[in-house]
């Protein structure tokens, strides 16, 4: 009898594997392109790490989507939006995402706002030949640099680091008037290092003076001794480009030892919630796509703004609009190729946006920097934990990496 | 009837993985299909740490460092050479500048393995219990944080990109038979048993004369060895690679695999990891809507998180010993009396 139960239990094993493996072969709904729509996929991290950015790009996506539709679409086409949630970034739910939206029909992908975390998605694409588009990676590495010829057709809407850390640069030396820096690296992802890297360039190039140049990496519990170092320099200004898990020590702790030194970062430190208790955040300056405060200079961000909070979904951070921005990016693409979705055929246009309007400023693309540079900048001060919008700022020339 | 028990044993596990791709390639979606691929390449994982764990009975939360080695290292080498001075500027010029191909970087990686293993195990196979565990923790700190650091070797804290995608199920599916190959060659061996005896009373064992430090370094750079290669196959599925894919969580996932399907057995390991898979992939699925025999299903998310989780515990619960009670399969010359046996 024992025996008998022992059979029983490997037969009831195999039969598992045999039974999983039919329920879920049955889950896949398949599709194809219908003639009168044009499928979008979009892959992104909706309720990991990247979700606080994924999400409300999302959302303003699927809102410009409507607008587009309400006009008539793309030459009378409709554009539907399909997605799909990678699970915190898992490279094999990554893969299986873009394999089932392209099954479903999907002719162009989207994914999430890290190049690291949306590296398998990426390659997925790019593998089908798709054009991939980011609505705020911003680093160089969304193209041929991290990709190499298949990178041809990868590009995000995000701006390449290279502007942004110029933009920061020349704010703070000839607007500002800040003559000598601090800079803080955060090696944990690219576009954190190479900001200050093209801050330093620019800022050297304009004439300023670095003064001390500390790193980290989140996570290796080195914060507060670079807290101490960079409080043992006096500068102007101290500049960073970081949000994660080590940034509210790092503002709370240079503040806590009586440091008010002005402190600027990169749209990584953008919205509020990373506030530290107990600290109120002033002397503070950054640079955003856009203010979410209420107080942006653009009349469509503001619209776009009241719809997403009418939906009960209000952006947290001005990256959002970039989910609009490469929609309309997008739409202007197919456009051009009259009506063609054909990847190699989009990606040769859009290499070629010089100056696009789009609802979160003039995008422009080149051979080498598939990000975009050229965009019109919201300066963002903070004093006592309230943000407000300064004055739109646009780089003059690109730093260096 | 006894000379082919060895053969039924053998046969349960491969049969298992077997079914899983034949079952997979052909029913799946091709949208699936690579979760699929990356469950049997978990089979591989879980059989190369069995080696170590389930012969020793010392738990290593060590054996993902050499998955980490030798996936890095067969990933970085597979790069084309004239991709690599862009992607990855700050390597050595010896990595920088050469390629192997993907046999060959499964090669190496399982080389790697080993050598690491066996470096690494002089000094930790001397310890046993709980310091032993924490030792092994420590290496794969040491590991975590060289790849994520140090970037004349890799690609640091990024994501190591253009990856050649090797792995299909073909390439996994023999992978993995592979690994359950030589993880049951060795236990079957001279010096397995050996490992076993130890296992079960380390005093008598010794006073047998078996040298038990020897034969858990042996066991350990056998499990290195094919950890590395496990990593080569993992590293060709995914096509990119980051060092946080190849630390803690990978580590616990597979521990929990093995404890699930009962660690003292390959067909437990085997078992372990297909069972938490096959969970990880219905729920996942789930949380992006599924049809199951007409039934429309779409779970919240993080159901895949908490419920197997919850599915680990029930069965710890209900079968403190895992699945397999930490038996292999042995099919009598008859059919009437049938059993698993005890290793």
């Amino acid at each position: 009898m024992r025996g008998t139960k022992r059979w029983g239990l490997a037969v009831a094993l195999a039969l598992v594997v045999a039974i999983a493996v039919a329920a879920v072969g049955v889950t896949t709904a398949s599709g194809a392109q219908s003639a009168g729509t044009i499928k979008l996929a979009y892959v992104a991290d909706f309720t990991g790490q990247m979700a606080p950015f994924d999400n409300p790009a999302l959302t303003a996506a699927k809102l410009e989507i409507k607008n587009v539709n309400a006009k008539g679409g793309v030459l009378g086409k409709k554009l539907v939006l399909l997605q799909c949630d990678t699970q915190n970034s898992k490279p094999d739910v990554s893969k299986s995402c873009v394999d089932n939206l392209v099954g479903q029909g999907a002719v162009i992908g989207l994914v999430t706002c890290d190049v690291d975390a949306a590296t398998a998605a990426i390659q997925e694409f790019l593998n089908k030949n798709l054009l991939t588009v980011s609505p705020c990676i911003g680093t160089d590495q969304m193209g041929p640099k991290r990709f190499g010829a298949k990178g041809k057709l990868a590009f995000s809407f995000g701006n390449v680091a290279q502007d942004e850390g110029a933009a920061m640069a020349e704010y703070a030396y000839n607007v500002k008037h800040w003559k000598t820096a601090i800079t803080v690296t955060d090696n944990v992802i690219v576009y954190f290092k190479n900001i200050v890297q093209a801050f330093t360039s620019r800022f050297k190039q304009l004439g300023g003076k670095i003064v001390d140049a500390e790193s980290f990496t989140a996570g290796d519990k080195t914060i507060s001794s670079v807290v101490s170092r960079v409080n043992s320099h006096k500068a102007a200004v101290i500049v960073t480009s970081d949000g994660f898990a080590d940034w509210p020590t790092e503002f709370a702790g240079i503040r806590s030892l009586g440091n008010n030194t002005p402190i600027m970062n990169s749209w990584a430190g953008d919205g509020t919630y990373w506030y530290p208790k107990g600290t109120k955040v002033s002397n503070y300056w950054y640079v955003t796509y856009a203010s979410v405060f209420g107080d942006d200079p653009s009349p469509q961000v503001k619209a776009l703004i009241a719809q997403m909070k009418a939906i009960h979904q209000p952006p947290a951070t001005g990256a959002f609009v970039q989910g609009s921005a490469a929609i309309d990016g997008i739409v202007a693409a197919i456009k051009s190729a009259k009506g063609s979705t054909t990847g190699s055929t989009l990606a040769a246009i859009m290499v070629k946006f010089h100056n696009l309007p789009t609802i979160s400023g003039k995008v422009s693309f080149s051979p080498s920097l598939h990000s975009v540079f050229g965009r019109a900048y919201r300066v963002m001060e903070v004093q006592n934990s309230k943000p407000k919008f300064v004055q739109l700022y646009t780089t003059k020339k690109l730093g260096t990496l | 009837m006894r000379r082919t028990t060895w053969l039924q044993e053998l046969l349960a596990p491969i049969a298992l993985v077997a079914l899983l791709a034949i079952a997979s390639s052909l029913w799946v979606s091709s949208a699936d299909q690579s979760k699929f691929q990356t469950a049997i390449v978990y089979v591989a994982i879980v059989a190369a740490l069995y080696v170590f764990v389930g012969n020793s009975g010392v738990l290593s939360f060590g054996q993902v460092s050499f998955v980490a080695v030798g996936a890095f290292s067969a990933g970085v080498m597979t790069i084309p050479a004239g991709t690599k001075p862009g992607v990855l500027p700050t390597l050595f010029p010896l990595l920088r500048d050469h390629s192997i191909s993907n046999v060959w970087s499964l090669v190496l990686a399982a080389g790697l393995g080993g050598v690491y293993a066996f470096a690494v195990g002089i000094p930790l196979m001397r310890l046993s219990g709980i310091a032993a565990g924490i030792a092994t923790l420590a290496v794969l700190g040491i590991t975590y944080n060289l790849l994520t650091y140090w970037n004349s070797i890799g690609p640091g804290a990024t994501t190591l990109s253009l990856i050649p995608e090797t792995t299909d199920y073909w390439q996994a599916t023999v992978g993995a038979i592979s690994v359950i190959l030589v993880a049951f060659g060795y236990q079957r061996s001279r010096f397995g048993r050996q490992l076993r005896a130890a296992r079960e009373d380390p005093a008598a064992a010794r006073a047998a004369g078996i040298d038990i430090h020897r034969q858990r370094l042996w066991a350990f750079t056998l499990s290195g060895a094919l950890s590395g290669f496990t990593g080569g196959l993992y590293v060709h599925l995914l096509g990119s690679i980051q060092t946080n894919q190849v630390y803690l969580d990978l580590t616990f996932l597979t521990l929990a695999m093995l404890v699930v399907g009962g660690i003292s057995s390959l067909l437990g390991a085997v078992v372990g990891a297909i069972a938490i898979s096959l969970f990880t992939i219905l729920l996942g699925n789930s949380e992006e809507g599924i049809h199951v025999f007409g039934w429309g299903i779409k779970a919240p998310a993080g159901t895949s998180l908490v419920g197997v989780a919850v599915v680990m515990l029930v069965i710890l619960l209900l079968r403190p010993a895992g699945i397999t009670g930490g038996r292999e399969f042995s099919l009598p010359s008859t059919f009437a009396r049938p059993r698993l046996r005890s290793r």
